[in-house]
């Protein structure tokens, strides 16, 4: 079985990580510049092709209208939805798009999912580029706050980038996996995760059994729309206005500078965590510099209210778990935004203990990906996760009401079965609408998706339909008929309300995977070339060392068949001979450059006395 | 861990080996995860009789021991019918727990699988012991939307409310009580092998609890929505 990966598929930063068989340990996986952070941006060269990371970050200042950050605010949302993003987020929206949001880069336009998953690819491509070998298959994180939309579309990203995705884990359950594994920590947990776009508050139980730990979530709650992307908008917001009165300037005119202003300001919001005073000051495209200096308590007094909506939903989540603050017996901090000190403050204050963040916060979550990766990968359990759905799942009723078949913080997988029947003579379908939410009418929550049971015609009451509503392991929604008086199965056409439409999906993955097995193997062939180049002019030069005189006819023969062998297979695409010839040339050199290092230990050792050596 | 026979005296033989199963989780011959027979109900899915008064520390271990074995962790690399087999298993199991832990709950399910749980028009009547005491409180209740319209001192009535809101909260906890002792009979009348008439009674007696505490439980949400909204 192929190598299972951890991926924390982030707003700002995305990680990959693996768990090392030798140390038992989880470890993040750097990337070509040796860091373990990808930033979660992607840009579209002018020639076509996609850039990831930290060099299409680079291009947010130069190519703004080709290149996009914080995708992972727009998975699995509507364009309804995203009005109140638009205002503050440089989103380019397909004017076209209807139901599914696409984003423009450039002159072509994406799913949130699509660019999604060349995240996805690029870390995929970091851990093959590590492993040396195909890697096939992920667990993949989300906000545990994510509904089933916003979960499906990164299951989709998933498989758009060529990855099966075993399972979906909440961000904050993977963490509190690798605390638990790395503090041997048992009771009751709350993980507070605040990240680059989301907040997630879960409280968990861990407990020991015969069979391995338990990490049971007990309850969960969060906002996917808060983060520390929103105390980079006060900060901006503020820099913005006091530039229109001091200088009669408008810089959101220049898409350019925006960014250069929100890039240095999340870097002064950085050393606000360690500074009580930072220096700023911004030169104007017309040519006039913008000075003030940060203080931190002036700053703590702007993002107060911004820490202070995380408590709302870190109460709900101790009230549904039924139990005080003082029964939580540790407190664990995750995401990048719990860095910043009122953050921990308001945090230990409120539990009255002191908050573990031993672990980087930023690499936390790709970890604990990483061990629930390699139980499912290896089949070895020792430790088992039981989660829990965040939001109720409903049907709407007569009259736009919402009759809830499955609580929130239900344990997953969790089930419902319904009885349906036709109220008039010859009726031949009943129309199924499923909602998520906490709300009591159907306007008011989450339309997940539409269906129609079609009866065949008969006196009303007459047909008996089952349907059965089941949340799995990854918290998304299936649906499945039942005709209880024949037994039959009936299939169920759902459409989603918000999602891809499955036909799209298997367009846009034909088109990627072809790619991705054609991308995997022209890689491998392009770097068995350069080093098949590498060794052969090594051998070269080596040949051509004096030391190689003391080679036997037989010797060098063996060398020369192997160089010609290697040769004609760099010629061809088969990069698994080229590599196999790379080790017999390695194999015939062997005893040569055995030689030349004692030629060059002598040389060194030449005019030295030998009580020197 | 193997499911009592007693309800499952129609499971199928093993899908794997043809061995009889008796509705166990996993074949006792080859080990195979099993379908749910048709009608298994939650106190059968854990083994248990169909007593009220259950070890919830006793059914808590049963959850995670079963958790662990039926769980779909373990079957990522299985067939795909395994998979929806563990899928449906453990979503039982959890679904199970979760209306099992709860003493209301229970009560609720068990009357709801003998076919005793009558809800009736619990709801929207007050029981007739409570007549007298809804009538004072809607009349407060009245009074007091009245004194906020007309922007009154309302603190008088706002008392006379409070004091009702314990009384019928000590009201539902004498139900609470009442539920207990008959749960506790319940369990007595299963172990002594009571008649069914018997049972009836007892059941009929548990689905009239019901309804008066839920009819309690909304007035009591009611007021207190006033209170906090006036």
């Amino acid at each position: 079985m192929s190598r299972v990966v951890g991926i924390d598929l982030g707003t700002t930063y995305s990680l990959v990580a693996y768990l090392d068989q030798k140390t038992g340990k989880p470890k993040c996986i750097p990337g070509p510049y040796g860091e373990t952070l990808c930033p979660s941006v992607v840009s579209l060269d002018p020639d076509g092709s996609i850039i990831v990371g930290e060099p299409a970050r680079r291009r947010l200042l130069t190519q703004p209208d080709r290149t996009i950050y914080s995708v992972k605010r727009l998975m699995g949302r509507g364009v309804a939805d995203v009005q109140d993003e638009l205002k503050v987020f440089p989103f380019r929206i397909d004017p076209a798009s209807k139901t599914v949001i696409r984003v423009q880069l450039g002159h072509r336009v994406f799913t949130p999912p699509e660019i999604s998953s060349f995240i996805l690819r690029e870390l995929r491509n970091w851990a093959e580029a590590h492993f040396k070998e195909p890697v096939s298959r992920a667990v993949i994180t989300v906000p545990a706050y994510f509904n089933d939309s916003q979960r499906q579309a990164t299951k989709d990203a998933g498989r758009l980038a060529g990855l099966e995705v075993l399972r979906l884990v909440n961000e904050p359950t993977a963490a509190a996996l690798a605390y638990g594994l790395h503090e041997q920590q048992r009771g009751r947990v709350s993980v507070y995760d605040f990240g680059g776009g989301t907040f997630d508050i879960s409280i968990l139980k861990l407990i020991s059994t015969a069979e391995g730990d338990i990490y049971q979530v007990l309850s969960t709650n969060g906002d996917t729309h808060l983060g520390g992307d929103d105390i980079d908008l006060m900060m901006q917001r503020v820099v913005r206005d006091e530039i229109r009165y001091a200088y009669q300037f408008d810089i959101t005119t220049d898409p350019s500078a925006v960014q250069k202003l929100r890039k240095e300001l999340i870097s002064v919001k950085h050393k606000l965590s360690t500074a009580d005073r930072v220096p700023f000051r911004f030169p104007l495209p017309s040519g006039k510099l913008y000075h003030r200096d940060f203080v931190r308590s002036e700053f703590e007094s702007w993002i107060r209210p911004i820490i202070d909506r995380t408590m709302v939903p870190v109460k709900q989540a101790l009230s549904d778990a039924q139990l005080q603050r003082s029964d939580i017996e540790a407190v664990v901090l995750v995401g990048g935004s719990t860095r910043i000190p009122l953050v921990r403050r308001t945090v230990e204050e409120f539990f009255g203990r002191r908050a573990h963040a031993e672990l980087d916060p930023d690499e936390v979550v790709a970890l604990g990906a990483a061990v629930q990766a390699n139980i499912l990968g290896s089949g070895v359990k020792h430790m088992l996760l039981l989660d829990v759905t965040p939001l109720s799942l409903g049907i709407e009723t007569y009259g736009g009401a919402v009759a809830k078949i499955i609580t929130r913080n239900s344990t997953i997988p969790a089930s419902a079965q319904e009885l349906y029947t036709t109220g008039v003579d010859n009726q031949t379908g009943i129309d199924i609408h499923v909602l998520q939410g906490e709300r009591e009418l159907a306007k008011d929550c989450r339309s997940l998706a539409r269906f129609s049971l079609k009866i065949p015609p008969g006196p009303a009451g007459l047909a008996r339909v089952e349907v059965k509503f089941l949340i799995d392991a990854n918290g998304i929604l299936q649906v499945a008929a039942r005709d209880t008086r024949s037994g039959e199965l009936r299939t169920i056409e759902v459409q989603p309300s918000y999602g891809i439409a499955d036909a799209d999906i298997e367009r846009m993955l034909e088109e990627s995977i072809e790619h991705a097995e054609e991308d995997f193997a022209e890689r491998q062939v392009i770097e068995a070339r350069t080093e098949s180049e590498a060794i052969l002019n090594a051998t070269a030069k080596s040949l051509a060392h004096e030391a190689a005189s003391g080679l036997s006819a037989e010797e060098r023969r063996k060398i020369e068949a192997s160089q010609t062998e290697l040769r004609a297979a760099a010629q061809g695409t088969d990069y698994k001979l080229i590599r196999s010839r790379i080790g017999d040339l390695n194999q015939a050199t062997m005893l040569l450059a055995e030689m030349i290092m004692n030629s060059a230990l002598s040389t060194a050792l030449e005019g030295k006395r030998v009580a020197e050596v | 861990m193997s499911a009592p026979s007693t309800s499952e005296s129609s499971a199928a033989p093993c899908r794997n080996c043809n061995a009889p199963t008796n509705g166990a989780h996993f074949c006792a011959s080859c080990g195979k995860i099993q379908p749910l027979s048709p009608g298994t109900d939650y106190f059968a899915f854990f083994g248990l009789p169909r007593k009220l008064l259950l070890d919830t520390t006793l059914l808590e271990q049963r959850f995670h021991q079963l958790s662990w074995k039926l769980h779909p962790d373990n079957f990522v690399n299985a067939t795909e019918s395994e998979r929806e087999l563990s899928l449906d298993r453990s979503s039982q199991l959890n679904d199970a727990y979760r209306t099992l832990r709860e003493l209301l709950r229970r009560v609720e399910y068990l009357l709801g699988i003998e076919g005793m749980r009558n809800e009736g028009a619990s709801k929207q009547q007050a029981p007739p012991e409570l007549l007298d005491e809804v009538f004072a409180l809607n009349e407060s209740l009245d009074e007091l939307r009245e004194a906020n319209a007309r922007g009154g001192n309302t603190s008088a009535i706002r008392a006379r409310l409070a004091e009702a809101h314990i009384n019928f909260e000590k009201k539902r906890s004498e139900i609470d009580e009442q539920l207990r002792a008959l749960c506790a009979q319940w369990d007595q009348a299963l172990d002594g092998d009571a008649d069914r008439a018997a049972r009836m009674k007892l059941m009929t007696q548990m689905n009239e609890l019901l309804n008066r505490r839920s009819y309690i439980r909304n007035l009591v949400a009611g007021v207190q929505k006033e209170l906090v909204e006036a």
